[in-house]
Order: C-alpha cells, then sequence, then structure tokens
C-alpha cells in the first residue's frame, strides 16, 4: 500500500528526514512516533504529497508520487483520508457543509451526500453539531469533525497526525476505538503521535522516529 | 463533467458574488457605466453608418450640354435621360442660369465676370439618381452613355456628401476603437481585482477543498463564473439604461443639411449580443487572470 524507498527530504539546509526506507501492507495499523520535531509531520506530508521528497521514491498504491501529475494526486488524495494536527476546517462553513465537502468535490449525487456525511456525524457522536460553525466547537469535537471528513470516502488510508494531542484521557481512548473499528473494516491506518500513552499494549506496529532518522521499529 | 457539478460551481460563483455584495456593487456598476460608454459610441457611430449608406445611394449628375446644340437634339437627349431607369430629371439649366448662379456664389466679387465677351458656362440637365446601389444601377454607364450623344460636353456625377462624412466616420472609428481599448483594459482591471479580491477571502476554502481531493478546475471555476456574471450583468444593465435613455431623448428622425430624413434608430441584436460578448469575454479574461496565480497545494 506504501512504499517509502531511501527518502530524504530538507527545507533549505535543514534535514527534516534522512534515508528513510519504509513499508505498510494493506490494512496495518502503523503508529509513527518519536519526539517533537523528529519528522513525523514531514513524513506524513510526503505520504499525502502535499510535499515533494528531496531524493528517493514514495509509492502509493504502486503510484509513484515523485512523478506523478497533477490530476492523478487529486485523484488519489480522495482515496487518502487525512487529519491534520491543525483540523484544517472551514470556519465560515458549518460541521455538516465541512464534512460533506469531501464528497461534493467528487461530484457525488447530493442525497448520496447527505446520507452519508449523516452517518459520518452519527459515528463520531456529532448529530447535535452538524448546524454548528467549527470555532463554536471544542478542541475535541473540532478534531472529530476533522476525522469524519477524513473517514466519508471510504479512504483505502487514513493518516492522522497527532489526532489526540487535544483531547482529555476518555475521549482519546474513544478515538482509538473508532480508529481501531475503522482498521477493522480493511481501512490502513498511519498515525503520528509523540504521546507515550497511546501506544502501551496497543499491540500495533510502532516506528520510533528521532533526528530524521528510523531509530527503532517495534510491535508493543 | 457532470450537470450537477457545473450546477455546484456556479451556485458557488453566485455565492461569490453575494459574500462581497459591496464589492461587486461597486465593480459592476463601474463596469456598467464604461459599458455604457461603450454602448452609446457604438450606437452613434452604428446610426452615422446607416446615414451615410442612405446617402450615398442618393447620386446627382450634371449633363453638360455643347453652346451649339440644336432644340431637337436637346429634346432628345432629355427623353433619353427620362427612359434611364431610377433617374430623375430635377431641371435643366439654361447657360444664363449657370452664369446667374455663378455669380450669385461669387458674391462681391461678381465684377470679375463683368469682362467677359461670351458666357462660357454650358447649359445643364440636372438628376438624380434614388437608391442606385439597390437599384443596382451604376452610375458611371449612364455618364459614357449619355457622352456618347451628340450635343453632350460632358457628364459629372458626385458622391461628396457620402466621402466626406465616410472619412468622418473612419476616424470616429479610429477613436472609437482607442476609446474602447482603454475602457477595456479598465474594465479588465476592475473585474480581475474583484475577482481577486474574492479568491482572497477564500483562499482558506480553496487549499482546504485542494487537500481533500478537489482539482484545481473545481476550484477555478466558480471565480471563473463570477467574472461571466459580472460580465453579463454589467452589460445587459448598461444595454439596458441605454435603450432607456434612447427611449426618452430620441427624436427617432433626423433632418440634416436638407437632406433626406433619416431615422435614428437603436443598436441591433447583434449589435446588442456584441456589446454582451464583450463584456462576458472581459469578464472570462479578468476571471483567468485573476486565477492564473493559484497556489498548489
Ligand atoms: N516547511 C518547513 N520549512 C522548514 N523547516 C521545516 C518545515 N517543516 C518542517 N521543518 C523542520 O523539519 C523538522 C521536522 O519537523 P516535523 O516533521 O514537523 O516534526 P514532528 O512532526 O515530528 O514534530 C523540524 O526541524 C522542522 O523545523
Ligand atoms: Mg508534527
Amino acid at each position: 500500500m506504501i512504499q517509502i524507498f531511501s527518502v530524504s527530504k530538507s527545507f533549505g539546509g535543514n534535514i527534516a528526514l534522512k534515508d528513510i526506507s519504509l513499508r505498510v501492507r494493506q490494512g496495518e495499523f502503523v503508529f509513527i512516533t518519536g519526539p517533537s520535531g523528529a519528522g513525523k509531520t514531514t513524513l506524513l506530508r510526503l505520504i499525502f504529497g502535499t510535499e515533494k521528497p528531496t531524493g528517493g521514491q514514495i509509492l502509493i498504491n504502486k503510484i509513484n508520487l515523485t512523478r506523478i501529475k497533477r490530476l492523478k494526486l487529486d485523484m488519489l488524495r480522495r482515496k487518502i483520508g487525512f487529519v491534520f494536527q491543525d483540523f484544517k476546517l472551514i470556519n465560515t462553513r458549518t460541521v455538516f457543509q465541512n464534512v460533506a465537502l469531501a464528497l461534493e468535490i467528487t461530484g457525488e449525487r447530493s442525497t448520496i451526500i447527505r446520507k452519508k456525511t449523516h452517518q459520518a456525524l452519527r459515528a463520531l457522536g456529532l448529530e447535535k453539531k452538524e448546524n454548528a460553525y467549527p470555532l463554536q466547537l471544542s478542541g475535541g469535537e473540532q478534531q472529530r469533525v476533522a476525522i469524519a471528513r477524513a473517514i466519508i470516502n471510504d479512504p483505502l488510508i487514513l493518516i492522522a497526525d497527532e489526532p489526540t494531542g487535544n483531547l482529555d484521557p476518555d475521549i482519546t481512548k474513544e478515538i482509538m476505538l473508532l480508529f481501531r473499528s475503522i482498521n477493522l473494516r480493511g481501512t490502513t491506518l498511519v498515525i503520528a503521535t509523540h504521546s507515550r500513552e497511546l501506544l502501551e499494549d496497543t499491540g500495533q506496529r510502532i516506528v520510533v522516529l528521532n533526528q530524521g532518522r528510523i531509530v527503532d521499529e517495534i510491535v508493543a | 463533467m457532470r450537470l450537477r457539478i457545473w450546477t455546484y460551481l456556479f451556485k458557488h460563483g453566485l455565492m461569490n458574488i453575494s459574500n462581497n455584495r459591496l464589492t461587486h456593487l461597486i465593480s459592476m456598476g463601474t463596469i456598467t457605466l464604461t459599458m455604457l460608454l461603450f454602448g452609446s459610441f457604438m450606437l452613434v457611430s452604428y446610426n452615422l453608418n446607416n446615414w451615410i449608406k442612405q446617402w450615398g445611394e442618393s447620386i446627382s449628375m450634371s449633363v453638360y450640354l455643347t453652346d451649339d446644340i440644336a432644340e431637337k437634339t436637346q429634346q432628345q437627349i432629355e427623353e433619353v435621360i427620362q427612359q434611364f431607369r431610377g433617374a430623375e430629371l430635377i431641371g435643366f439649366i439654361s447657360k444664363r442660369q449657370a452664369m446667374l448662379q455663378l455669380k450669385e456664389g461669387l458674391g462681391d466679387q461678381a465684377g470679375l465676370l463683368d469682362g467677359l465677351a461670351d458666357n462660357p458656362l454650358p447649359s445643364s440637365f440636372e438628376i438624380l439618381i434614388k437608391n442606385a446601389k439597390e437599384n443596382q444601377i451604376d452610375p458611371k454607364k449612364i455618364k459614357v452613355s449619355l457622352e456618347k450623344m451628340d450635343g453632350v460636353e460632358e457628364v459629372q456625377y458626385s458622391e461628396q456628401w457620402a466621402e466626406r462624412f465616410k472619412g468622418l466616420l473612419d476616424i470616429l472609428k479610429i477613436v472609437g476603437f482607442i476609446v474602447g481599448a482603454f475602457l477595456g483594459i479598465a474594465v479588465l482591471f476592475i473585474t480581475t481585482n474583484t475577482i481577486k479580491l474574492a479568491i482572497y477571502s477564500r483562499r482558506d476554502e480553496i487549499e482546504i477543498s485542494k487537500l481533500v481531493g478537489a482539482t484545481d478546475w473545481f476550484v477555478k471555476i466558480p471565480f471563473l463564473f463570477e467574472g461571466v456574471i459580472q460580465g453579463i450583468v454589467s452589460s445587459g444593465t448598461a444595454i439596458l439604461v441605454l435603450f432607456f435613455v434612447y427611449y426618452l431623448f430620441s427624436v427617432k428622425s433626423v433632418y440634416l443639411f436638407g437632406l433626406p430624413v433619416l431615422d435614428f434608430v437603436f443598436l441591433s441584436q447583434g449589435h446588442a449580443l456584441m456589446i454582451i460578448g464583450f463584456g462576458v469575454g472581459l469578464g472570462l479574461v479578468g476571471g483567468f487572470i485573476a486565477v492564473g496565480r493559484f497556489f498548489k497545494v
């Protein structure tokens, strides 16, 4: 599903990633962890195609991201759900409209858009908030809106950057359960987190980054 | 692309406008004024053009006769002239009348002519040919055939009026073209900046749409629609205002320089479409310029 071959990325003289090789199979659930500044976000961005690697190759579903055409990348993004660390919600649109956007851009029929959006909102316990605007919500609620938007397309891959960063422990547990159930339905998950607690007895594969290198790979 | 995508994009174009109502009102008002100026220019030159065409259609012709012409020959010539299709004999000017007219024309300096022993001016038949082009009458042919006749010295005809005004119209067209180009650039500038403003106010939305997999065209087209709507509304309003003003103030008929009554008509449908097309074209180009340097996500 995701194949990364000796990828490096530098911003000017600042090296964010150095010689990273990683393979994530279909249906896998992988954590990327490491201290702040280790390169987790950069790695996720490379997988999503919002950054281009300085060296090496990245293949998503056998498509080479380093040589992809603009339109093909747009189409690929529809199959990848990304939960951004800063959520990236449109503040002038309601919760419902924010989630529906991911389907509207595909030209889907409006009855289907409505149905799927309601489903996703219900799955995240947001049905009462669908007419609220993002800035009227708590951090945890905004986080869930971002997740709802990321999963509405039934993506092949779900990527989340620090998805529990602003959440209290109870909700963190809930969100982790949600991710697990999404994974059980066959979606490949890649989640970046610096929080150690999240990793305890998850039984999943963990890739540890430090200063732009993979320093460890464990199964907790 | 499917119809519902187009509907969606069009709706978002309208939303862009309603979200920035005041900006759009100001810019559309300015564009309307510009198009109004352009339309007035077109209206005037269109009518001038019509008049020239009508004038060009009537040709006046003078058939100068030899001095020693016999009365019988003169009668024959008159009969021949009356046989020409479309030609109307206005009158006969004798040598004496011609001299009188000349003297009148010279005014104070008429004394110059007193020294002449003989009257050197020829007598002539004056002919008017109406609707020459429409009836496919070639004045040159008439001239040649009349000049072959005994007793005819020379035939002259003029399309002076038409030529003089054609010159004026040519100048008007050049001025119109230059003014039109400047107005076009002004409109383009306004449209581009209005749309840039809309893009700026929706930059988050654009970025996020791209992140969830919207194509470039999907995010660009609403702004192009915005330009097109601006163009249609502005040029349409300009035409309506122009018609209203025309309707209120137009005398509809003009009597100029003693020439036949000419109608002052409104722009044709083709011209109206041209103005709207011009507006839409500028809106679209403005949209493309504004959208051109779209950020890549
Ligand atoms: N757009 C950027 N421009 C310059 N430097 C960047 C940029 N993005 C990340 N970096 C640098 O790359 C390194 C890794 O950052 P990041 O991937 O955000 O780490 P993490 O997500 O693990 O905290 C940091 O040193 C950071 O300063
Ligand atoms: Mg980060």
